[in-house]
């Protein structure tokens, strides 16, 4: 199955070190891994492949690392009903355009080397049809759980 | 502005701030500038004779003092050959700072003369690393350090020192006094209502376990544990970082469970309808094969450390937070519902069915021989020590024993590289308990195997004149791994043979320590007795019965219920009975 997890890190890059070395022991396999360097710290927003049973424990793992400040993770879900949206495109690329387009509430929340996160209301006004998104490269995810009490957070509860 | 000064004189400022009392070290290039500040720092230094006896040092004392251990390394081999320690701390949650010495800031990454990538290594041996690129860093750093090992679930954490840091000058700023790393950082994610429903399950339940790991020790709530045990009469069992939580002579005490587990403990488990798991994390060597484990059971998880609820075993309810704060809500909760609890008479037959199974397979081995047994110099140890003695041990059958025949009365007693199962541990973490209990009995009991790879700190004790009490269990081999090539693999002996090894009491006298070597079951008591009685370092070498095995056992992939209670009856096959003849 696949999760996608953002990750942010204090501003030290042994901490993004260890968690690559996390990853590599708790077998989880990476799709894709984009990261971003800003003064605050380190972001990274991963696609893996990784058992449901097992998801938790990473989760836990992961939010319980020195040095790591916020954890979440989202579920794939096929369906349209889902809230976040991967595209393999950066802001301004055609694909994120269209998703904006589509979705005018939609909140860019994390964005690097070609790879874009979508945070999409719920009910973005006029239903659209599979058939305007199918066409995009787009991975849709339901948030699962998150570090951050603040944030939508539908199906978990908030954990600090 | 006051005048600047160096990075190592600045470390050790912070270290001081930290109340660190002793650390342990070895010298070497990369950390003279270090060395030098130390020559006038007030600050106590133990010079070992290998680097990771100053990690196993820095673990002892930590495990007893329940303050971080500090030791101190050169660069390169000098950091490499600490990541075992480092990684035994890791396993078993022990804070320690380990300042490993680094070259100079422009070499690093130029393959420098003993250079290596320390950071890379220790990241899995380590819960947190960090690397000083400044002198300015160096407060800041080791603050959050030591704030790192002691706060959630302990740990090891390691500081790596470049020299050019060390020998740059800057005017520091450290940090706050009121920002006190010694109170470790308290963690909770349970709400009031999952303490009602734990207790609900409790009061519910009429064959209840406790299941205790180190957890409960690391976080200090061995009192909130025995009053929730003797206001619920649910009997305890420990892992083997567990020993010492829980008094051995309580009566409601079952001893360690799991691979050597006793037969009445762990036929507890697989009875149990409730397993209440506190700082303990389902280890393999607890569990056995994991769905044979504990079936008839609801679980209750206590642990600090997230990632470790249904890691192994689902649990029905998860607490995680603080042992002591958890135990101590419980309790609360418990005690306003007491009064309607009416359970008490199937609680007293549970514990009649557990006395029963005691009965029936007690711990035992042959009192009657004349060979010196392991089992009986670990009880001669156990009844003559103070109620206060640290006992330090190896891995191996004597770690076992010892686990099995040695009552402890008070946590922080029991020292053992328990999750990694690092040989060469004992002797070394002795020498730090002893370090910071310098008048309390500190035995470290050892096999000849685990002894020869650290036996080279015989010159500190000697030194120092720390009076390590050091009890050799000498089986002229490998012994657990000679145990499971005969029980496992049909009695293919393949290299445990350690018959060529020095004469151990010679060897200590040749560093200026007492050394006895004992043969024969009369003199083990004497002997034990001798030890015991004075204030300087000693070394006691028992020629054990070699033929001597660990039972119970649970056989690798088994579960609990198929464990191997007692050795099985002899019938000497002909080969066997030459063998005798011949070597009598």
């Amino acid at each position: 199955m696949k999760w996608l997890f953002t990750i942010e890190t204090e501003n030290d890059l042994i901490v993004v070190c260890r968690l690559m070395n996390i990853f590599r022991r708790k077998g989880i396999r990476l799709l894709t891994l984009a990261m971003a360097s800003a003064p605050e710290g380190y972001k990274l927003i991963v696609v893996a492949e990784a058992p449901e049973a097992d998801i938790e424990h990473h989760y836990n793992f992961l939010r319980r690392t020195e040095g790591v400040q916020h954890v979440a993770y989202y579920r794939h879900e096929p369906s349209h009903s889902t809230s976040f949206v991967f595209i393999d495109g950066e802001p301004g690329s055609l694909d994120a355009e269209r998703w904006q387009e589509l979705f005018p509430g939609a909140k860019l929340i994390f964005a690097s080397h070609g790879k874009a996160l979508f945070e999409t209301p719920s009910h973005p006004g006029p239903r659209v049809a599979s058939s305007e998104t199918d066409q995009y490269k787009f991975l849709r995810f339901a948030r699962v759980r998150t570090t951050r009490s603040s944030e939508a957070n539908p199906a978990g509860a908030a954990l600090q | 502005m006051e005048n600047p000064v160096t990075g190592s004189e600045i470390l050790l400022e912070s270290l001081r701030r930290e109340k660190v009392e002793v650390v342990f070290g070895l010298p070497g290039g990369a950390v003279l500038p270090l060395y030098d500040a130390l020559y006038s720092a007030g600050i106590r230094h133990l010079l070992v004779r290998h680097e990771q006896a100053a990690g196993f040092a820095a673990d002892g004392y930590a495990r007893v003092t329940g303050k971080p251990g500090v030791c101190l390394v050169t660069s390169g081999p000098g950091a490499t050959n600490l990541m075992t320690a480092l990684t035994s701390s890791l396993m078993d949650s022990i804070p320690v700072v380990a300042l490993t010495g680094q070259v100079p800031a422009s070499l690093i990454g130029k393959d420098g003369f003993q250079e290596a990538d320390t950071i890379g290594i220790s990241l899995p041996a380590t819960k947190q690393s960090f690397q000083a690129r400044a002198a300015a860093e160096i407060p800041a750093i080791i603050h959050r350090a030591f704030q790192a090992a002691i706060s959630g679930r302990p740990g090891p954490v390691l500081v790596d020192l470049p020299k050019s840091v060390l020998m740059e000058k800057t005017t520091p700023r450290y940090p706050a006094e009121h920002d006190d790393s010694r109170h470790p950082l308290r963690h909770q994610e349970w709400r009031d209502e999952d303490i009602d429903r734990a207790a609900e399950m409790i009061l519910k339940s009429r064959q209840a376990l406790l299941y205790v790991g180190g957890g409960v020790i690391h976080a200090e709530a061995w009192r909130e544990l025995r009053e929730l045990a003797e206001l619920t009469e649910i009997p305890v069992t420990t892992t083997l970082m567990g020993l010492g939580a829980f008094p051995s002579s309580h009566p409601l005490s079952l001893g360690m469970l799991g691979m050597h587990g006793s037969y009445a403990t762990n036929r507890a488990v697989c009875e149990s309808d409730l397993l209440i798991a506190v700082g303990a994390r389902f280890d393999d060597r607890v569990t056995g094969r994991l769905n044979g484990f504990a079936t008839k059971a609801k679980k209750i998880h206590i642990d600090v450390d997230p990632s470790e609820i249904n890691k192994n075993v689902p649990a029905d309810l998860a607490l995680v937070g603080d042992a002591r704060e958890t135990l101590s809500a419980l309790v609360a909760a418990l005690r306003k519902r007491i009064s309607g609890y009416s359970e008490n008479t199937q609680r007293q037959a549970w514990l009649a069915s557990i006395e029963e199974w005691r009965n029936e397979h007690p711990l035992n081995y042959d009192k009657s021989a004349p060979n010196v047994k392991p089992e009986y110099v670990i009880e001669m140890l156990s009844r003559y020590a103070d109620e206060d003695a640290i006992v330090a041990v190896d891995v191996g059958q004597h770690q076992m024993w010892a686990a099995q025949f040695y009552d402890f009365y008070q946590p922080r007693t029991w020292l053992s590289s328990s999750g990694l199962g690092a040989m060469g541990y004992g002797f070394p973490a002795a020498m730090g308990a002893q370090l910071a209990f310098p008048d309390r009995q500190v035995i470290a009991i050892v096999g000849d195997g685990g002894f020869q790879m650290t036996l080279n700190d015989l010159a500190t004790i000697a030194q120092y004149r720390v009076p390590v009490k050091i009890a050799i269990l000498n089986n002229r081999a490998l012994g657990m791994v000679r145990q499971w090539q005969e029980i496992f693999f049909e009695k293919r002996y393949c290299d445990i043979d350690l018959n060529f090894a020095p004469d151990f009491a010679k060897l200590a006298e040749s560093y200026g320590i007492r050394g006895v070597r004992v043969e024969h079951r009369d003199g083990v008591k004497d002997a034990v007795r001798d030890m015991l009685s004075d204030r300087e370092p000693c070394l006691v070498d028992f020629w054990v019965d070699p033929a001597e095995n660990v039972y119970p056992i649970v056989p690798p992939g088994a579960s609990l219920a198929e464990m191997i209670v007692e050795p099985p009856r002899v019938v000497l096959e002909e080969e066997e009975v030459l063998d005798d003849l011949w070597a009598v």
